[in-house]
């Protein structure tokens, strides 16, 4: 068996067993939250239903199938699980009588075209940033970038969302205070909308954007400060080789823990902008994620859990092959020697 | 045309720092002849590696070169411009063996990569004159030829040694300046190290070297002159023998009693070690920079500073006690 291939079984074994962990968790965890899902929804109903009492017992035998109500936990648990291989993430309480899958897939393209967006621009700005202010440090564009950076890195997105939104769209009105379009509007593809769209993108953008950016400079500067004082690079420089060549080994050097903090980062950047998206009303995953918790709609809990962390772990198994691919040390550490 | 390799006059470098200006090297005036191992020696903090440093021009903030001039092959090095010298001098006249071959390869290259990233910044030639140059080279230093095509961590302590001695010498630079090479390696390494350094010379990769080490050892085994530095200063040069059998300066004979040597006297009288710790060089002694370590110090050697003259054709000492 080719070393690479053996390499990427060990991988997604892992992965496998993680999934299965965590879905133990998010199975697990909303069940211990005190408070009943159905109570809301079975209210609502037994109104209607006192008209027509042929509908109780019908409804009543709906709901002991959806949601496996009154069989005792382990089975419940087999049951999610035989469900969710057979791709059945289940019905929303809340949102009854919607299927979570369908519901998750509305809302989640709104939560990707943000985050993606905002965390690429801000890891690579970011580190090109710190790799300037670490080539050029002691000097005053380092010193004035460093306490900015620090500034940054320690604002809560939340925060400077918060102030985005007092300054920019309550106080000067330039921009809309929430929503991902003006509501009234149904999304289509034209200039128009795709305006209106960007309009309200601005604001959470920027500050994911901003929030996120002045860790990764730190990161990148502090890399590259430890680089340039390595041996390899003053036996270089010694040879003659170009100062701009060196510049680029590295860079490259720096870049690596930078590639796996992306990774890392997508995860809590995730859970972080469920806060974000809650301040500017923005109808992504985080957004629907708050609604599923405070409803305990627990099918929509697993079924928005489900597909962050899958998320996470498919981006941790392309970092860890862009990581290979990069660093020759840890692909000896991967494939063995 | 001169047979002198290196000729460096009266050259002071200083380090600015916040604390003051460290005189690390101060009023140094050394040559290279064309074929000779020069072996450069002193204590941890004496100025020898930045001596080295300054040799080459390899000189950066907050490392100054406050006077004197360094002529390199006939070009006046203390005069160019730090892109012209990377590109004509450092790996083409005058390259470096640094002290830590363990970590001075780049990390994520192939050394073939490196290599030809390297050639090609200095010379036109195409990749494949490269890679034969490269593997000529690694075969005469017996290295297999398959190891260009490995990552650093993939070669061994020594290995890695001797590929970083063959990278330095792949353009054959007149002056190999050798930065204690053997200091982390095993004895029958550094043996071996040494060995390989006079080879390369035997086999006119290269001219000259310039050996600096605090190991007056391995000096013993390799080196044809001797210099000696204190406090920034040199105290004392000559040939090997002169130097070690007679040495007249009482730094130069400390460090040799402090190392076990063959010479049967110095066996039966033990080892001495010298008094007291090399001085800060930010605010040297006054006078001769020895004299507070100094078992023969005199009036005088608190007040002047002594000269290094010549006391027989090359031979030279700076001490009140020796008279030209």
């Amino acid at each position: 068996m080719s070393p690479v291939l053996r390499f990427l079984i060990r991988r997604i074994g892992f992965f496998a067993l993680t999934f299965v962990v965590f879905t133990l968790v998010i199975f697990t965890l909303p069940r211990a939250i005190p408070g009943n899902p159905l109570s809301t929804l079975l209210s609502q109903l037994f109104q209607q239903a006192q008209a027509n009492p042929e509908l109780i017992r019908a409804v009543y035998k709906r709901l002991m199938d959806e949601f496996g109500v009154g069989k005792p936990l382990h089975e419940q648990f087999l049951l999610f699980i035989s469900r969710t291989l057979k791709g059945d993430l289940g019905t929303s309480i809340a949102f009854y009588p919607r299927k979570v899958a369908d519901i998750v897939f509305a809302y989640l393209p709104w939560s990707l075209g943000l985050l993606i967006p905002a965390v690429l621009t801000s890891w690579i700005i970011g580190n090109m940033l710190g790799a300037l202010a670490g080539y050029k440090r002691t000097t005053a564009l380092d010193n004035a970038m460093l306490p900015a950076f620090l500034t940054l890195s320690q604002t809560p997105y939340y925060w400077l969302a918060m102030i985005f939104l007092y300054i920019f769209a309550v106080n000067l009105g330039w921009l809309p205070i929430g929503g991902a379009y003006s509501s009234g509007r149904i999304p289509k593809l034209t200039l128009d909308f795709i305006v209106d769209m960007l309009r309200h993108y601005v604001l959470p953008y920027l500050s994911i954007l901003l929030s996120s950016m002045g860790g990764w400079a730190i990161g990148m500067r502090s890399m590259v400060i430890y680089e340039l004082g390595s041996d390899y690079v003053d036996y270089a420089d010694s040879l003659g080789l170009s100062d701009s060549k060196i510049l680029r080994y590295v860079f490259k050097n720096s870049m690596l823990p930078q590639v796996t903090g992306l990774a890392l980062n997508f995860g809590s950047i995730l859970g972080g902008s469920l806060i974000t998206e809650l301040v500017f009303n923005y109808p992504g995953t985080g957004f629907l994620l708050f609604r599923a918790i405070s409803t305990l709609d627990y099918p929509l809990i697993q079924g928005v859990f489900m597909l962050l962390i899958s998320t996470l772990l498919l981006a941790n198994l392309i970092v860890d092959f862009v990581y290979a691919y990069i660093d020759p040390r840890i692909r000896t550490g991967y494939i063995g020697e | 045309m001169s047979t002198l390799l290196l000729e460096a006059e009266r050259v002071k470098s200083y380090y600015h720092t916040r604390e003051g200006t460290v005189k690390a090297v101060d009023d140094v005036s050394l040559d290279v002849e064309n074929g000779i191992i020069l072996g450069l020696a002193g204590e941890s903090g004496c100025g020898k590696s930045t001596l080295m440093n300054t040799l080459m021009m390899k000189i950066r903030p907050p490392l100054y070169l406050v006077d004197g001039e360094i002529i390199v092959d006939g070009e006046r090095i203390s005069k160019m411009e730090r892109k012209e010298i990377k590109k004509k001098i450092w790996g083409v006249k005058i390259s470096l063996v640094p002290q830590s071959a363990l970590n001075a390869l780049m990390p994520t290259k192939r050394i073939i990569d490196f290599i030809r990233d390297v050639v090609k910044f200095h010379v036109d030639v195409s990749d494949g004159e490269i890679v034969s140059m490269a593997r000529k080279r690694f075969e005469e230093l017996n290295l297999p030829e398959d190891s260009l095509y490995l990552y650093p961590h993939e070669l061994s302590g020594g290995m890695k040694q001797r590929a970083v001695i063959a990278i330095s010498t792949l353009l054959n630079p007149k002056l190999l300046i050798v930065d204690e090479p053997t200091s982390a390696l095993d004895v029958s390494t550094q043996k071996r190290v040494l060995k390989l350094l006079l080879d390369l010379k035997k086999f006119k990769i290269i001219d000259s070297i310039v050996f600096v080490t605090h190991d007056i050892a391995v000096l013993r085994q390799i080196a044809d002159r001797l210099v000696i530095m204190y406090a920034g200063k040199i105290v004392e040069s000559g040939t090997l023998e002169d130097v070690l059998s007679n040495p007249k300066h009482p730094y130069t004979a400390g460090l040799i009693h402090a190392v076990i040597t063959p010479e049967p006297e110095i066996r039966k009288r033990g080892l001495v070690s010298i008094p007291g710790e090399p001085p800060n060089l930010i605010n040297p002694p006054s006078g001769c920079r020895f004299h507070p370590r100094c078992l023969h110090a005199m009036p005088i050697c608190k007040k002047v500073v002594p000269e290094l003259v010549d006391i027989s054709n090359g031979r030279k000492v700076s001490c009140h006690l020796v008279k030209a």
